[in-house]
């Protein structure tokens, strides 16, 4: 259908389960490429993983019709979101394995009673692991020349996919930052607020808006946006862009310096200020600015100190002395934000969140615990409330409101399930409360966990896609429930009569130790040989399989074919056939009675060449092995020994002893006697086979009683 | 999210995937099966790559045969003929298809059919429009050719009632898709008749003690067991204490939740946990993921239902997938 395209990934379709469904079910429009109604019909089958299929059929009726309908394919979870392009989303996939595969390894090997205290740093390396995955560094090249004048240095593309997973590990995972939570928000704000910035104003897009006109302004400070812009970017904590347009003001010009010093003098002193703000944090990346201190008195101790020195400069006599009037007030409208002032904060910040940071920056630089987090928060989306929901705010709401439930559902909701799964491993570690809550075996989702269920969900979304469905497998194996059932239904669906499908679908097996599953494929793919005329290997492949049944029925066909006649030269093309039939230990019974049938034939037609007595003797032992064989079927009995005619009746000397003689006339007996039964099948022999071979054998007895 | 894999003929009437979803089979008016085949197993494009003539008459419905047996689709005709049909190369000939084996009929017709993958032979059970159910048993695993019947019964739980002159429309049967050594072969089957008694959905299961087929379960409630049967689907199980079967009546979608002990009757318990608005007409087909988490239903509304059961085990609607057509 034209004109809908599912651009944002609110209206992606999602069949991952949610806690709370009250809402009507969507609808999602099937695009098709020129059905006209009515159809005729509308039929569906899942293919792997989560996709359907779906047959639009045709009415007959509409005459016009060229074709008879369509099949659509439809992947029931958009695994990018609309964010990243199938490619990145691959590398995602593939890259998260190793570090899923060794945090399982390790909280395996580590009793859950006992886990160690220091299990975070097991995961905060987990998490740092994903996260570097998430990054998706756009190869600008290595700039030689910075231009002085570029505010925000682009390094990456962000995304939302990124920043919900730094939001959940600053608050789960990472326990050494627990007392800094305000600082690193400062940062993943600063990392994000561009995200924001699609559907409403932001300080980040007034920053790239001025940018834009800094290059063409002669007199940068005789422009009010360059201090709004500044003043912005200060209330948010952006400190070192906010130095850097400082140092672009005119008075810093050489041929200012005489007549500008006492205003040059005011803008760097707050310049200064601004670089030596003392920042609650352990350190601060190369370029940053502030003064970092570890531990909160001494914290307390510099704050106050730092306070009272932009205190003492806003009172300063200098001001009078400033002539240039928009410096004056830009300067002091800065002090004010450094100062904490309210209305001024509000003023020069857009999003709530921005002004929750400058908040946290310079009115309650001490607030500690999720719950005055919250309440902060509430205050900020009271002030400064928005009309287009991001998903990431449902995101941050929950998680300041300690609701994992909320958490859970937004993850879910607004992220493919690549991102739920791997995040439960941030939650679990982050509380007792969500581990209970996630971990706990549930008789509502069939006696599995949250957590299995979203494992199972995202292996399932690994398997729709012919790229990705070999490392389902290693989700569905951390499942204790259910995953290897699901394990096995992938597998059963999976195109083994591809060769190297097959391969990877036994090797799968191999390391799970699933060998019904293998040997079913194998006997799919034999069958599927066996088909298509390619006998050698249908016969391998089911001997792989372990099917008795159907090597049996295959043999049964040889025996049919070679028990016709030794002289028959097609033979020639069973033997390589009866070879590797035999070749096998395990295979059964009556396949071995080909593999000797085979050297019987074969030093009876060297006994038809010559004459030589050794050459028959090796065929009568042949003759004897095969007849004692009890896998022998009965209806060969008598092509066999009427092909030996030449041997029961040898010239020279009898080669068969009395007791070999009687051994043969015994078979001979039951065989008469079997003749007599309603069920005997009639082997293609002359009519006179019977007399003869007794004939013969009665006289071999004769003569080799009188021998021995 | 959506993506065209392939157009069908004009008169297509049925369609059916293979296990694996790489061939698709096409029945059409003219009573032809046409076979579609993707190029390797990575691709999605699908081209027709053999067309065989069946019938005279419409084909109604097409099964394939479990792959370990082969590549070979099971063709029901609109005249109710039911014919197998097997893929094959023997020796020097070419690639082709050919007919293995027109099942035998008198005057009622075949209105379903499904096969059952025990792990001792195969198995294809039949449902007739005179309320006659029919097992087929694969006598040689290499040899389409040879089957032979099993069992034939009615679907009443009292076994003594018998119906002469009953007259259905339609049937739906779907087998426990639980593969291995222990499972016992069971199926669901529900009909759509004038006989109030054969309409309901029983669970019918083999007893290898006695060697005959048994009633094990009833799905239907007392007040609805008269009602007249659309679709069955039985769920894959990946580990589940119960098994979970869905059923279509002209009152919605039932779910049902099958218990695996039987009573000293020999019955399994059931529970209806949710009944579902199901669509506006009658329900046509269900088919359950290979997790059997999500219900995929049609109707004759021509709409695409997904139901699901959320995290607080509640079953509900969770997508409909409509076609749209450009503005008249």
């Amino acid at each position: 259908m034209p004109g809908v395209t599912s651009s944002s990934s609110d209206s992606a379709l999602s069949i991952v389960p949610h806690s709370s469904d009250s809402q009507s079910p969507r609808v999602y429009p099937l695009r098709h490429h020129g059905l006209t109604p009515p159809l005729a019909r509308v039929s569906i089958s899942w293919a792997r993983g989560n996709t359907l299929r779906v047959s639009l059929i045709q009415s007959e009726a509409v005459s016009k019709q060229q074709t008879g309908g369509e099949v659509v394919e439809v992947k029931l979870t958009n695994m990018e979101g609309g964010e990243v392009t199938d490619g990145q989303w691959r590398r995602i996939a593939y890259g998260s394995v190793t570090p899923f595969a060794l945090l399982q390894s390790r909280k395996n090997s580590m009793d859950s009673s006992h886990r160690s205290k220091d299990w975070w740093e097991h995961v905060m390396e987990y998490s740092r692991e994903i996260n570097s995955l998430l990054a998706n560094s756009k190869s600008s090249g290595n700039v030689v020349i910075e231009d002085p004048k570029a505010l925000l240095k682009k390094e990456e593309e962000p995304t939302s996919l990124k920043a919900a997973w730094e939001l959940m590990e600053i608050f789960y995972a990472d326990k050494q930052s627990e007392t800094c939570i305000p600082e690193r928000l400062l940062d993943w704000l600063a990392d994000y607020d561009c995200l924001f910035s699609g559907t409403q104003p932001t300080v980040h897009a007034k920053l790239v808006d001025f940018q834009k006109q800094l290059v063409t302004l002669q007199v940068i400070e005789n422009d009010p946006k360059y201090w709004e812009a500044m003043s912005s970017a200060l209330a948010v904590g952006w400190l070192d862009i906010v130095v850097k347009l400082l140092h672009l003001h005119g008075s810093y010009q050489f041929d200012q310096l005489g007549n500008r010093e006492t205003e040059n003098g005011l803008v760097e002193a707050v310049a200064v200020l601004i670089s030596q703000m003392p920042r609650m944090r352990p350190d601060l990346p190369s370029g940053k600015l502030g003064e970092c201190y570890q531990t909160k008195p001494e914290f307390m101790k510099a704050w106050e100190k730092w306070r009272s020195q932009i205190t003492k400069l806003d009172c300063s006599s200098f001001w009078l002395q400033c002539d240039h009037h928009q410096t004056r007030e830009g300067l002091k409208n800065m002090l004010q934000i450094m100062l904490g002032n309210t209305s001024i904060l509000s003023h020069v910040t857009y999003h709530w969140i921005e002004l929750y940071i400058s908040h946290f920056l310079y009115i309650r630089p001490f607030t500690v615990g999720l719950e005055n987090m919250c309440n902060l928060a509430q205050k900020c989306m009271h002030l400064k409330p928005i009309s287009n929901h991001h998903k990431l705010m449902g995101l941050i709401i929950g998680i300041l409101e300690e609701n994992i439930e909320v958490v859970l559902a937004e993850c879910s909701r607004s992220f493919d399930p690549w991102m739920i799964t791997h995040a439960i491993e941030l939650l679990t570690a982050g509380s007792t409360q969500a581990e209970i809550l996630l971990l706990e075996e549930q008789s509502k989702l069939g006696g599995i966990s949250i957590e299995e269920l979203q494992r199972l969900v995202y292996a399932q979304v690994l398997s729709s896609y012919a790229m990705t469905w070999n490392i389902a497998p290693i989700y569905l194996t951390s499942c204790m429930k259910q995953g290897m059932g699901l394990l096995e239904n992938l597998l059963y669906r999976q195109p083994v009569q591809n060769h190297q499908v097959l391969l990877k679908s036994i090797e799968i097996c191999r390391l799970n130790e699933l060998g019904i599953v293998s040997s079913n494929m194998m006997k799919i793919y034999g069958v599927h040989k066996w088909k298509h005329g390619q006998k050698g290997s249908a016969v391998f492949w089911l001997q792989q399989a372990q099917d008795e049944v159907r090597l049996n029925r295959i043999a049964k066909q040889l025996f049919d074919f070679v028990g016709k006649s030794v002289s028959d030269e097609s033979f020639k093309q069973w033997e390589g056939l009866i070879e590797l039939l035999g070749t096998e230990s395990s295979t059964a019974g009556s396949l071995k009675f080909l593999n000797i049938y085979r050297d019987f034939k074969r030093s009876l037609l060297q006994v038809h060449g010559e004459t030589t007595t050794d050459a028959a003797g090796k065929a009568v032992e042949s003759l004897v092995s095969l007849m004692k064989n009890p896998s022998t079927p009965q209806r060969f009995w008598l092509p066999v020994l009427y092909d030996s005619l030449k041997l029961l009746n040898w010239q020279e000397r009898p080669l068969l002893n009395v007791a070999q003689t009687h051994l043969l006339l015994n078979k001979l007996q039951e065989l008469s006697i079997a003749k007599l039964k309603p069920d005997f099948i009639n082997a293609d022999s002359p009519p006179e086979a019977l007399n003869s071979v007794r004939l013969a054998l009665a006289t071999n007895l004769g003569r080799a009683i009188l021998e021995e | 999210m959506d993506k065209l894999i392939l157009t069908l003929d004009k008169g297509t009437t049925c369609t059916a995937w293979n296990y694996s979803g790489h061939r698709l089979a096409a029945g059409s008016t003219d009573g032809t099966v046409a076979i579609y085949d993707s190029t390797d197993p990575v691709s999605s494009t699908f081209n027709c790559t053999s067309r065989f003539k069946v019938q005279e008459s419409s084909i109604l419905k097409v099964v394939w045969i479990p792959p370990e047996y082969g590549d070979a689709v099971a063709c029901i005709a609109t005249d109710g003929t039911l014919s197998l049909w097997e893929e094959v190369a023997q020796d020097t000939e070419a690639l082709h298809w050919k007919l293995c084996k027109c099942f035998e009929r008198n005057t009622s017709q075949v209105l379903d059919i499904q096969f059952g993958d025990s792990r001792t032979s195969l198995k294809l059970v039949a449902a007739y429009s005179d309320g006659q159910v029919k097992i087929f048993e694969l006598l040689d695993p290499l040899e389409l050719e040879k089957w032979q019947v099993q069992a034939e019964f009615q679907n009443i739980i009292d076994l003594v009632s018998k119906f002469g002159n009953a007259s259905c429309s339609s049937a739906s049967i779907s087998w426990n898709p639980q593969r291995g050594e222990l499972q016992q072969s069971s199926f669901i089957l529900g009909f759509s008749s004038n006989s109030p008694l054969l309409n309901s959905s029983k669970v019918w299961e083999f007893d290898q003690d006695h060697q005959r087929w048994l009633p094990v379960a009833e799905l239907a409630s007392p007040e609805d067991k008269s009602d007249q049967v659309f679709a069955v689907a039985w769920a894959p199980n990946i580990g589940r204490p119960y098994e979970l079967i869905a059923v279509a009546t002209n009152k919605g979608i039932a779910i049902w939740h099958l218990g695996s002990n039987p009573d000293s009757n020999g019955r399994l318990s059931t529970e209806k946990v949710a009944v579902l608005s199901g669509h506006d007409g009658e329900v046509q087909q269900m088919e359950w993921d290979m997790s059997g988490m999500t219900l995929a239903s049609t109707g004759s509304d021509g709409m695409v239902k997904l139901w699901q059961s959320n995290l607080n085990g509640v079953w509900h609607e969770q997508a409909i997938l409509a076609p749209v057509f450009p503005e008249q």
